[in-house]
């Protein structure tokens, strides 16, 4: 019994070991066959489309649902058989933001903390409000918070039985940009504390900026995992848009190969690495005289478009074939 | 391996909800009973004969409160769950290191909490007319203990499988309020012609509120002992539905 009081001590240092997880529903395959390892201290972002599976393989993480195949371990412990000491070390921001009207966001916490086996604490739930900015609203009753006060209520609920794992469900769905730089905030603060998130989002920008590895899952695979910068690396490169003070009729002989007009004085070229980029702008300042110039770089939206697409050909393809 | 702490905070939780809406969960109920105690007792109450010997406004109490206590250990845990499955609120349950027993015993205990506050409150306006009457203590501690428990898993079982407001109010509307007032609250069945007399002893509901009679006026249409057994089997069978309900997730976990 008293080992409630304290989150169980991690039996393995993997924070989350996913073993050849499967979740139908009916004929319908959520999650297919999917492993994926998380290591301690990491954030790592789960992209994916709307249908994907992302949340169904958190739900069968966190409790909220059982797989018909495969094992979860979290820490060592297994989420089905230890499910006392796995729920105890995971916490979950869910994607649909919830509350209790009859309750206050002071008595939430409390609640929320006894429910995880923590013996009440009024200064920790103090403590979370105040991290939030809900302390001026400790005794409103929660029908009366406005929505942001609301997910910032469910992700300080997550929060306080002290997780090592932490599910952040697309956090920001919908809310104003102060709010989502804030909770970025408070996620980077729980990383550097120890806590190893994971993260669903729709907001590209989001894992681009927050996460150490990411993962793209769809139709119930994962396609790729990867480190951000290895990632960021592998597919470097961009569009380079440049307006030249010549029109370009005068002097398409001269300009790099693969240049896409887009107006009589502007081009597009495509660049790969740093130096193919340096020789086009070398190019096109010796072909015409640059007045103005652009540099776009590749980011995580085109990878994960791409990698999509490259599924669903595939997919189609097999299909094609069978 | 329990989780005692959270056990108590859902207990907790769940008799400070229905004590913040008071008004409607204990007041309302009293003022229900006590409209039925005052038409069927007070006004009708002196038309009709005794009894088993005794006074028809006498005789309406023990079912009056069962009444009151059937429909509270109900819809203190059916509305709770249901509210918490439709706001969502539900997953903090799901996701929190609570087996299957300390979720069914919180919510059974809140009801049973509830239930026995609104019975007592109802034992004492009956009282206020009738003066105090226990003829044995146990028993009518005990049938209001099964009768608590068994309507509030009933609760929760209507929770679970209810997806919507109006599978909700199937229960009391087309199962309670009708085997509870054809259960012996107002008469015995010796007053039944042939074989509604046999049939009535189907009605589980008939043998609570007889217990209840026994416990405070000393007088059953059925033995005590085989009252008790029913209430007991009814529990029992009620426990056994919710326990596998919760346990597999029905409607709860995907």
């Amino acid at each position: 019994m008293a080992g409630f009081r304290d989150a169980p001590p991690p039996r393995d240092p993997e924070p989350l070991r996913v073993d050849r997880v499967t979740k139908r529903f009916g004929g319908f395959v959520a999650v297919d066959e999917l492993s994926l390892e998380i290591r301690p201290g990491e954030i790592f972002a789960l992209l994916g489309p709307n249908g994907a599976g992302k949340t169904t393989l958190i739900h069968c993480i966190a409790g909220l649902a059982r797989p018909t195949a495969g094992s979860i371990r979290v820490f060592g412990y297994d989420t089905g058989a230890e499910f006392r000491q796995t729920r105890r070390l995971v916490g979950l921001v869910p994607q649909e933001v919830s509350f209790d009207p009859f309750f206050t966001p002071h008595e939430s916490l409390m609640i929320a903390m006894g429910l995880m086996g923590v013996p009440p604490d009024s200064a920790r739930a103090d403590a979370l409000l105040s991290a939030f900015a809900l302390d001026r609203h400790r005794d409103a009753y929660t029908r009366t918070l406005s929505g942001g006060m609301k997910r910032r209520l469910n992700v300080a609920k997550a929060l306080v039985h002290r997780p090592r794992l932490l599910f952040l469900d697309e956090p920001t769905a919908g809310v104003d940009v102060e709010l989502r730089k804030d909770l970025w905030g408070e996620v980077e603060r729980l990383r550097d504390a120890g806590t190893t998130i994971i993260l669903t989002t729709h907001y590209l920008e989001e894992a681009e900026q927050l996460a150490d590895r990411i993962g793209v899952i769809h139709r119930g695979r994962l396609l790729m995992v990867e480190d951000r910068d290895v990632l960021m690396k592998r597919y470097q490169g961009g569009t380079l848009r440049a307006r030249l003070d010549v029109p370009l009729d005068e002097i398409a002989h001269a300009l790099p190969p693969g240049a896409q007009r887009i107006d009589r004085h502007q081009v597009a070229v495509s660049w790969s690495d740093p130096e193919a980029l340096a020789d086009a702008i070398q190019t096109l300042r010796s072909a015409g005289g640059l007045s103005d110039l652009a540099v776009e770089h590749t980011r995580l939206e085109d990878i994960f478009v791409e990698l999509i697409a490259n599924a669903d050909d595939e997919s189609n393809g097999e299909r094609g074939t069978a | 391996m329990i989780n005692t702490v959270g056990l108590r905070t859902l207990l907790v939780k769940e008799i400070k909800r229905f004590l913040k809406v008071w008004q409607q969960t204990v007041i309302s109920p009293l003022m229900t009973t006590a409209l039925y105690f005052l038409v069927f007792g007070v006004a009708l109450g002196g038309r009709i004969d005794r009894i088993h010997g005794v006074e028809y406004i006498e005789f309406v109490i023990p079912g009056l409160i069962m009444l009151a206590m059937i429909t509270n250990s109900f819809l203190n845990a059916a509305s709770s769950l249901f509210q918490s499955k439709i706001n969502g609120t539900i997953v903090d349950l799901l996701v929190s290191p609570l087996g299957t027993f300390e979720v069914l015993a919180a919510y059974v205990a809140a009801a049973t909490v509830r239930a026995f506050l609104v019975g007592a409150l109802v034992y004492a306006v009956a009282a206020s007319f009738t003066g105090p009457s226990v003829n044995n203590l146990f028993w009518a501690l005990y049938f209001g203990l099964m009768v608590s428990v068994s309507f509030s898993l009933l609760g929760l079982i209507a929770a679970i499988w209810a997806e919507k407001f109006d599978h909700l109010s199937l229960f009391p509307n087309f199962i309670l309020t009708p085997l509870t007032f054809l259960g012996g609250v107002f008469y015995s069945i010796d007053m039944l012609p042939a074989p509604w007399d046999v049939v009535s002893k189907l009605n589980p509901i008939l043998y609570v509120v007889n217990g209840l009679r026994y416990g405070l006026l000393g007088t059953s249409d059925v033995p005590v002992m085989s009252a008790a057994a029913a209430a007991a089997a009814l529990a029992t069978a009620l426990f056994v539905i919710a326990v596998l309900l919760l346990g597999r997730g029905y409607k709860l976990r995907a």
